[in-house]
Protein backbone atom coordinates (compact mmCIF):
# COMPACT_ATOMS: atom_id res chain seq x y z
CA UNK A 1 0.00 0.00 0.00
CA UNK A 2 3.08 2.68 0.65
CA UNK A 3 4.57 1.81 -2.48
CA UNK A 4 1.22 1.91 -4.54
CA UNK A 5 0.61 5.38 -2.61
CA UNK A 6 3.79 6.68 -3.34
CA UNK A 7 3.31 5.57 -7.06
CA UNK A 8 0.76 8.09 -6.48
CA UNK A 9 2.72 10.74 -5.77
CA UNK A 10 5.04 9.88 -8.27
CA UNK A 11 2.02 10.46 -10.74
CA UNK A 12 0.91 13.33 -9.78
CA UNK A 13 4.32 15.06 -8.99
CA UNK A 14 4.39 14.65 -12.94
CA UNK A 15 0.66 15.99 -13.77
CA UNK A 16 -0.49 18.53 -11.25
CA UNK A 17 0.92 22.11 -10.42
CA UNK A 18 1.52 21.82 -6.66
CA UNK A 19 2.03 17.99 -5.91
CA UNK A 20 2.54 18.63 -2.77
CA UNK A 21 -1.30 18.90 -1.83
CA UNK A 22 -2.27 15.56 -2.64
CA UNK A 23 -6.32 15.03 -3.52
CA UNK A 24 -6.94 12.12 -3.41
CA UNK A 25 -10.56 11.91 -4.99
CA UNK A 26 -9.56 13.81 -7.78
CA UNK A 27 -6.33 11.16 -8.12
CA UNK A 28 -9.04 8.35 -8.07
CA UNK A 29 -11.71 10.67 -10.35
CA UNK A 30 -8.72 10.80 -13.08
CA UNK A 31 -7.64 7.03 -13.59
CA UNK A 32 -11.16 5.44 -12.45
CA UNK A 33 -14.28 6.69 -14.69
CA UNK A 34 -16.79 7.41 -11.44
CA UNK A 35 -19.79 6.45 -13.74
CA UNK A 36 -18.30 3.03 -13.89
CA UNK A 37 -18.22 2.96 -10.57
CA UNK A 38 -21.44 3.84 -9.53
CA UNK A 39 -23.06 1.36 -12.65
CA UNK A 40 -21.20 -1.63 -10.76
CA UNK A 41 -22.16 -0.39 -7.18
CA UNK A 42 -26.00 -0.68 -8.66
CA UNK A 43 -25.41 -4.04 -9.30
CA UNK A 44 -24.56 -4.41 -5.25
CA UNK A 45 -27.49 -5.35 -3.36
CA UNK A 46 -27.42 -5.22 0.70
CA UNK A 47 -25.56 -8.40 2.44
CA UNK A 48 -23.55 -9.40 -0.81
CA UNK A 49 -19.67 -8.53 -0.63
CA UNK A 50 -18.56 -5.23 -2.56
CA UNK A 51 -17.97 -6.13 -5.85
CA UNK A 52 -16.03 -2.83 -6.70
CA UNK A 53 -13.39 -4.78 -3.83
CA UNK A 54 -13.85 -8.39 -5.22
CA UNK A 55 -13.26 -6.66 -8.95
CA UNK A 56 -10.26 -4.72 -7.77
CA UNK A 57 -8.49 -7.63 -6.38
CA UNK A 58 -9.12 -9.18 -9.15
CA UNK A 59 -7.50 -6.82 -11.39
CA UNK A 60 -5.24 -5.96 -9.62
CA UNK A 61 -3.98 -9.78 -9.23
CA UNK A 62 -4.15 -9.95 -12.63
CA UNK A 63 -3.39 -6.92 -14.84
CA UNK A 64 0.11 -6.90 -13.86
CA UNK A 65 0.97 -10.40 -15.92
CA UNK A 66 -0.80 -8.65 -18.87
CA UNK A 67 1.40 -5.37 -19.00
CA UNK A 68 4.31 -7.62 -18.14
CA UNK A 69 3.47 -10.25 -20.96
CA UNK A 70 3.59 -7.13 -23.43
CA UNK A 71 6.80 -5.73 -22.27
CA UNK A 72 8.01 -9.57 -22.76
CA UNK A 73 6.17 -9.80 -26.15
CA UNK A 74 7.73 -6.19 -27.03
CA UNK A 75 11.23 -7.58 -26.59
CA UNK A 76 10.88 -10.68 -28.56
CA UNK A 77 8.68 -8.49 -31.51
CA UNK A 78 5.81 -11.15 -30.79
CA UNK A 79 3.39 -8.73 -32.52
CA UNK A 80 0.57 -11.73 -32.20
CA UNK A 81 1.22 -11.66 -28.37
CA UNK A 82 1.72 -8.03 -27.78
CA UNK A 83 -1.91 -7.47 -28.81
CA UNK A 84 -3.34 -10.33 -27.71
CA UNK A 85 -2.17 -9.10 -24.31
CA UNK A 86 -3.13 -5.64 -25.35
CA UNK A 87 -6.50 -6.47 -25.97
CA UNK A 88 -7.26 -8.64 -22.71
CA UNK A 89 -5.80 -6.12 -20.40
CA UNK A 90 -8.03 -3.54 -22.52
CA UNK A 91 -11.13 -5.54 -21.88
CA UNK A 92 -10.41 -5.84 -18.19
CA UNK A 93 -9.60 -2.40 -17.47
CA UNK A 94 -12.65 -0.55 -19.50
CA UNK A 95 -14.94 -2.78 -17.08
CA UNK A 96 -13.94 -1.27 -14.39
CA UNK A 97 -13.66 1.99 -16.27
CA UNK A 98 -9.79 2.65 -15.96
CA UNK A 99 -9.67 4.65 -18.94
CA UNK A 100 -6.46 5.75 -19.88
CA UNK A 101 -4.91 2.17 -19.25
CA UNK A 102 -7.60 0.91 -21.63
CA UNK A 103 -7.46 3.43 -24.04
CA UNK A 104 -3.27 3.06 -24.35
CA UNK A 105 -4.18 -0.71 -24.44
CA UNK A 106 -6.37 0.32 -27.67
CA UNK A 107 -3.06 2.26 -28.81
CA UNK A 108 -0.63 -0.88 -28.41
CA UNK A 109 -3.40 -3.06 -30.03
CA UNK A 110 -3.38 -1.28 -33.12
CA UNK A 111 0.00 -0.19 -33.25
CA UNK A 112 1.48 -3.95 -32.34
CA UNK A 113 3.79 -3.95 -34.87
CA UNK A 114 5.27 -0.72 -35.28
CA UNK A 115 8.23 -0.85 -32.55
CA UNK A 116 8.85 2.93 -31.92
CA UNK A 117 5.24 3.49 -31.29
CA UNK A 118 5.40 0.39 -29.12
CA UNK A 119 8.28 1.74 -26.95
CA UNK A 120 6.64 4.84 -26.58
CA UNK A 121 3.50 3.10 -25.53
CA UNK A 122 5.05 1.27 -22.80
CA UNK A 123 5.97 3.80 -21.26
CA UNK A 124 2.75 5.27 -21.19
CA UNK A 125 1.07 2.05 -20.13
CA UNK A 126 3.79 2.03 -17.37
CA UNK A 127 2.51 5.70 -16.33
CA UNK A 128 -0.94 4.87 -16.71
CA UNK A 129 -0.91 1.50 -14.92
CA UNK A 130 1.05 3.43 -12.06
CA UNK A 131 -1.66 5.57 -11.77
CA UNK A 132 -4.33 2.83 -12.13
CA UNK A 133 -3.09 1.09 -9.26
CA UNK A 134 -2.85 3.80 -6.89
CA UNK A 135 -5.96 4.85 -7.75
CA UNK A 136 -7.49 1.37 -7.16
CA UNK A 137 -5.95 0.84 -3.82
CA UNK A 138 -6.88 4.13 -2.45
CA UNK A 139 -10.48 3.48 -3.48
CA UNK A 140 -10.32 -0.44 -2.20
CA UNK A 141 -9.65 1.54 1.08
CA UNK A 142 -11.86 4.00 1.18
CA UNK A 143 -13.99 0.75 0.87
CA UNK A 144 -12.98 -1.66 3.27
CA UNK A 145 -12.36 1.40 6.20
CA UNK B 1 -44.52 -39.33 -33.38
CA UNK B 2 -43.67 -35.91 -31.82
CA UNK B 3 -41.10 -35.41 -29.03
CA UNK B 4 -41.36 -33.36 -26.16
CA UNK B 5 -37.83 -32.26 -24.74
CA UNK B 6 -38.27 -30.79 -21.04
CA UNK B 7 -35.33 -28.48 -19.95
CA UNK B 8 -35.51 -27.69 -16.32
CA UNK B 9 -32.09 -25.94 -15.53
CA UNK B 10 -32.16 -22.44 -14.90
CA UNK B 11 -27.38 -22.79 -15.39
CA UNK B 12 -26.03 -20.65 -17.26
CA UNK B 13 -22.49 -21.06 -19.42
CA UNK B 14 -19.99 -18.20 -18.72
CA UNK B 15 -16.34 -18.71 -20.46
CA UNK B 16 -13.94 -16.39 -20.11
CA UNK B 17 -10.66 -16.40 -19.89
CA UNK B 18 -10.19 -12.90 -17.86
CA UNK B 19 -11.04 -13.19 -14.30
CA UNK B 20 -12.59 -9.46 -13.86
CA UNK B 21 -15.15 -10.29 -16.61
CA UNK B 22 -15.57 -13.55 -15.25
CA UNK B 23 -16.76 -12.21 -11.63
CA UNK B 24 -18.47 -9.40 -13.21
CA UNK B 25 -20.47 -11.99 -15.18
CA UNK B 26 -21.03 -14.27 -12.57
CA UNK B 27 -21.79 -11.72 -10.48
CA UNK B 28 -24.98 -10.55 -12.47
CA UNK B 29 -26.32 -14.08 -13.34
CA UNK B 30 -26.41 -14.99 -9.66
CA UNK B 31 -28.09 -11.83 -9.30
CA UNK B 32 -30.89 -12.83 -11.85
CA UNK B 33 -30.91 -16.38 -9.91
CA UNK B 34 -29.39 -18.12 -12.48
CA UNK B 35 -26.96 -20.65 -11.52
CA UNK B 36 -23.51 -19.71 -13.31
CA UNK B 37 -21.02 -21.86 -14.79
CA UNK B 38 -17.80 -21.12 -15.49
CA UNK B 39 -14.73 -21.73 -17.73
CA UNK B 40 -11.88 -19.89 -18.01
CA UNK B 41 -11.09 -20.65 -21.76
CA UNK B 42 -12.68 -22.09 -25.31
CA UNK B 43 -11.66 -25.66 -24.69
CA UNK B 44 -13.01 -25.92 -21.41
CA UNK B 45 -16.09 -24.73 -22.80
CA UNK B 46 -16.52 -26.74 -25.58
CA UNK B 47 -15.31 -29.82 -23.63
CA UNK B 48 -18.42 -28.85 -21.07
CA UNK B 49 -20.93 -28.41 -24.07
CA UNK B 50 -19.72 -32.53 -25.42
CA UNK B 51 -20.99 -33.63 -22.37
CA UNK B 52 -23.70 -31.54 -21.14
CA UNK B 53 -26.33 -29.27 -23.09
CA UNK B 54 -28.33 -28.50 -19.48
CA UNK B 55 -28.23 -24.61 -20.09
CA UNK B 56 -30.49 -21.52 -20.48
CA UNK B 57 -27.87 -19.53 -22.32
CA UNK B 58 -24.17 -19.52 -22.63
CA UNK B 59 -21.95 -16.30 -22.67
CA UNK B 60 -18.91 -16.46 -24.45
CA UNK B 61 -16.32 -13.95 -24.57
CA UNK B 62 -14.86 -13.89 -28.33
CA UNK B 63 -11.31 -14.04 -27.42
CA UNK B 64 -10.47 -16.77 -25.58
CA UNK B 65 -7.14 -19.19 -25.45
CA UNK B 66 -7.04 -22.62 -27.37
CA UNK B 67 -10.62 -21.90 -29.10
CA UNK B 68 -12.45 -18.87 -30.12
CA UNK B 69 -16.10 -17.84 -28.97
CA UNK B 70 -17.29 -17.76 -33.06
CA UNK B 71 -15.75 -21.10 -33.32
CA UNK B 72 -17.56 -22.41 -30.17
CA UNK B 73 -21.34 -21.19 -31.71
CA UNK B 74 -20.43 -22.95 -34.58
CA UNK B 75 -20.05 -25.76 -32.93
CA UNK B 76 -23.26 -25.12 -30.83
CA UNK B 77 -25.22 -24.38 -34.24
CA UNK B 78 -24.00 -27.63 -35.37
CA UNK B 79 -25.19 -29.68 -32.21
CA UNK B 80 -28.76 -30.53 -32.63
CA UNK B 81 -28.83 -30.77 -29.03
CA UNK B 82 -26.95 -27.33 -28.21
CA UNK B 83 -29.27 -25.43 -31.10
CA UNK B 84 -31.81 -23.98 -29.03
CA UNK B 85 -29.37 -22.42 -26.41
CA UNK B 86 -29.39 -19.01 -26.40
CA UNK B 87 -25.90 -17.33 -27.04
CA UNK B 88 -24.43 -13.86 -25.68
CA UNK B 89 -21.00 -13.07 -27.68
CA UNK B 90 -19.02 -10.55 -25.53
CA UNK B 91 -15.89 -8.50 -27.20
CA UNK B 92 -13.88 -5.88 -26.68
CA UNK B 93 -13.21 -5.42 -30.31
CA UNK B 94 -15.69 -2.80 -32.02
CA UNK B 95 -15.75 -4.41 -35.45
CA UNK B 96 -19.03 -4.13 -37.62
CA UNK B 97 -17.62 -7.42 -39.11
CA UNK B 98 -16.83 -9.62 -36.02
CA UNK B 99 -20.61 -8.44 -35.15
CA UNK B 100 -21.87 -9.16 -38.46
CA UNK B 101 -19.81 -12.93 -38.41
CA UNK B 102 -21.23 -13.00 -35.05
CA UNK B 103 -24.80 -13.51 -36.24
CA UNK B 104 -24.34 -15.44 -39.34
CA UNK B 105 -22.30 -18.11 -37.27
CA UNK B 106 -25.72 -18.10 -35.16
CA UNK B 107 -25.30 -15.67 -31.79
CA UNK B 108 -28.28 -14.34 -30.20
CA UNK B 109 -26.81 -11.41 -28.92
CA UNK B 110 -23.39 -9.02 -29.40
CA UNK B 111 -22.30 -7.45 -26.15
CA UNK B 112 -19.28 -5.00 -26.75
CA UNK B 113 -16.80 -4.53 -23.79
CA UNK B 114 -17.14 -2.21 -21.96
CA UNK B 115 -20.83 -3.22 -20.28
CA UNK B 116 -22.27 -1.71 -17.25
CA UNK B 117 -24.19 -4.40 -15.41
CA UNK B 118 -27.34 -3.07 -16.30
CA UNK B 119 -26.92 -3.56 -20.05
CA UNK B 120 -26.06 -7.40 -19.59
CA UNK B 121 -28.74 -7.68 -16.90
CA UNK B 122 -31.27 -6.16 -19.97
CA UNK B 123 -30.16 -8.49 -22.35
CA UNK B 124 -30.46 -11.75 -20.20
CA UNK B 125 -34.11 -10.59 -18.92
CA UNK B 126 -34.84 -10.04 -22.56
CA UNK B 127 -33.30 -12.84 -24.15
CA UNK B 128 -34.80 -15.23 -21.16
CA UNK B 129 -38.17 -13.50 -20.46
CA UNK B 130 -40.01 -16.76 -21.24
CA UNK B 131 -37.89 -19.20 -19.70
CA UNK B 132 -37.59 -17.59 -16.04
CA UNK B 133 -36.32 -20.08 -13.49
CA UNK B 134 -38.65 -21.61 -11.42
CA UNK B 135 -37.04 -20.11 -7.94
CA UNK B 136 -37.42 -16.85 -9.79
CA UNK B 137 -40.98 -14.72 -7.82
CA UNK B 138 -43.53 -14.67 -10.69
Amino acid sequence: MVADLLRMDDYLAQSLTRPARVNHAAVITRAIDPDVIASLDEAWEEGEADLVVELIDLYLGDAPQWVEAMRAAAAGDDATALKRAAHTLKGSSGSLGIRHVAETCRMLELSCSESAAVDELLQQLNRDFAAARAALAAERMRRVT
Amino acid sequence: MSMTIKHTSNRILIADDDPVIRHLVTSIVTKLRYAPVTVNDGRAAFSLLKADADFKAAILDMSMPFLEGLDLIRYMRSEKRLIRIPIVLVTAEQSIKLMSDSFVAGATAFLPKPFTPDQLQNLLRMLLAAKLPSTRAA
